[in-house]
């Protein structure tokens, strides 16, 4: 029996497919190595919803048979991933993170999960996650049915949500990578905190089929990785039209950096008071270390900032009047109020006052949100730059609407603090990069460009990452 | 089956074995630490709904400006 040791267990997908393929280890031993871990140390962390290891051993014995036979799938073939517990799995249960579902089970799995299925990946367990992906907004960490996910860098300090476990899990290398979902920061947000690599796709790229559904209109599905290249492996082979996804694009991808334009000919805009003024102070240096880096790829740097319109309140109003529609059985049978924390149950019942008006005039207003990164992406800028979160992880027991820092108020200027909603509107992809350290936590920088340009971002990421490694740092043992 | 029909009464009730669980072994979760009152939660909740409304109300917004969904006939 090979011996993994942690070289393989915080190993890119590239390099695991290249020692399994180098006969370093079998796919059955790769397998049983990685569910182990994940069911010794996912629990350490709160980050683990459900092994998944019977049925994945099962299907590594097939894919040792498939490799043997010289039936080779492509990078992802016999290597193990973690899936969102928002994502269905055929005959397993799904709980949303929530106690009203914790008997759930579906009888398919999830598009996302069945095609990474067809090239050889291999599911080893259900990833913890905040209960109904924040829906109704969240005032602690602790708002799951698994508990509050501890940061693998300080378990003092929360993973970031809602793709907790994720963000955990690929951090303290239990899983090589993961399934997330952001409606609004939910893939960003635990890849900034976990020090991880996450790519948020274009709305409409990856088919959300078998995921729990908060907001019909934001809803994506998206890998948390190592690397900004296992990022683009995973959206390959999960992208495409379904018709069984009524906001399925009808696109496919296909990653090739390679083919993109030189980045001479690329603008980067970014607003300096996002990384001078906005950012933690503890966190500066390492931001502005990493926009030098960017600058040093040889892109042209735009300054500029995002365009000024009220991105919240649109969010706001739509993920509500969505989301009240989707849930509003759980809310008037009142088993909302089984959930595990106040504010996100208030938030929930509120949400079915959301008056037909405001969510048509949001969606109005979504229209001119779209028109203007339309213009800024074809007059300004190719990308944009910009912190993915402005401090580190903020405490577990801490309120996540609790002020932190100096009580001054912030810069004048907005700069890009509002590109989450705002990407999140347009339904623009975003890639979140590891770019240091602020107080032995990590911070991300992320990259945000028109709808389906991924391979223009994992380029550029891509290169950000032969020229720094934070993406290989590890958590403290 | 679409995804519309994910959150009805499409959900196959299976025993679950007690292995596959490990959801059990985890810190159960918290409880909010002293917040205010529930009702006093959902009044605040509602308000912000209220407000949310009414920034959007201050944005100009031609006639012609259509919603960004999409209907496929």
């Amino acid at each position: 029996m090979a011996k993994l040791d942690n070289d393989v267990f915080f190993a890119s997908i590239v390099e695991l497919n290249q020692r399994l393929l180098k006969k370093e280890f079998t796919c059955v031993e790769l397998t049983r190595g990685f569910a182990e871990r994940l069911e010794q140390q996912g629990p350490r962390y709160n980050a683990l919803a459900l092994s998944l290891r019977e049925q994945a051993v099962k299907r590594a014995k097939d894919i040792d048979g498939e490799l043997k036979r010289g039936r080779t799938r492509g990078a992802l073939q016999g290597i193990p991933y973690g899936v969102k517990d928002l994502l269905s799995v055929k005959e397993h249960p799904t709980a949303w993170g929530a106690r009203p579902y914790t008997g759930q089970v579906f009888d398919f799995d999830a598009t996302a999960v069945e095609r990474l299925g067809k090239r050889g990946a291999i599911p080893i367990g259900k990833l913890a996650m905040v209960q109904l992906a924040g829906g109704g907004g969240y005032r602690f960490p602790a708002a799951s049915v698994t508990g509050a996910c501890m940061n693998p860098w300080n378990r003092a300090h929360w993973a970031g949500g809602s793709s907790s476990g994720s963000g955990a899990a690929v951090a303290a290398g239990l899983v090589p990578y993961a399934l997330g979902s952001e409606t609004s920061g939910s893939i960003l947000t635990p890849a900034a905190f976990c020090g991880v690599t996450g790519l948020r796709p274009t709305y409409g790229l990856v088919s959300r089929y078998g995921a729990m559904a908060l907001s019909w209109t934001l809803d994506k599905v998206g890998p948390l990785c190592r690397t900004a290249e296992d990022c683009g492996l995973v959206l390959a082979a999960m992208a495409g039209a379904d018709a069984k996804d009524p906001g399925s694009a009808g696109k496919s991808f296909y990653y090739a950096p390679e083919f993109q334009r030189p980045f001479a000919e690329i603008r980067v805009g970014y607003a300096p008071v996002d990384f001078d003024g906005w950012v933690a102070p503890e966190a500066r240096a390492a931001f502005q270390a990493a926009v030098a880096t960017i600058r040093g790829l040889g892109v042209k740097m735009v300054e500029t900032r995002q365009p000024d319109l009220p991105y919240n309140a649109v969010l706001f109003t739509l993920l509500n009047g969505e989301m009240g529609s989707i849930f509003e059985d759980l809310i008037r049978s009142g088993k909302v109020d089984q959930l595990a924390d106040a504010k996100q149950i208030a938030g929930l019942k509120a949400s079915l006052d959301v008056p037909a008006s405001a969510y048509l005039k949001a969606m109005r207003v979504r229209t001119l949100v779209k028109e203007a990164f339309d213009k800024a992406f074809y007059e300004e800028y190719d990308v944009i730059l910009a912190p993915s979160r402005t401090a580190p992880a903020s405490p577990i027991g801490m309120a996540l609407d609790a002020g932190r820092g100096s009580s001054a108020p912030g810069p004048s200027d907005r700069g890009f603090t509002a590109i989450i909603p705002a990407g999140n509107l347009a339904g623009l992809p975003a890639l979140s990069l590891p770019c240091g350290l602020a107080g032995g936590l990590p911070i991300g920088i992320q990259l945000v460009s028109r709808p389906f340009n991924e391979n223009l971002l994992l380029a550029l990421g891509k290169a950000f990452q032969e020229r720094t490694d934070f993406h290989r740092q590890r958590p403290p043992a | 089956m679409t995804r519309r029909d994910l959150g009805a009464a499409a959900a196959l009730a299976l025993p679950l074995r007690a292995e596959m669980l490990l959801a059990e072994q985890a810190q159960p979760a918290e409880a909010a630490k002293a917040d205010p009152a529930k009702e006093d939660l959902v009044a605040r909740a509602r308000a912000q709904v209220r407000s949310a409304a009414a920034a959007l109300d201050k944005v100009a917004l031609p006639m012609a400006v259509e919603p960004a969904f999409v209907f496929k006939p």
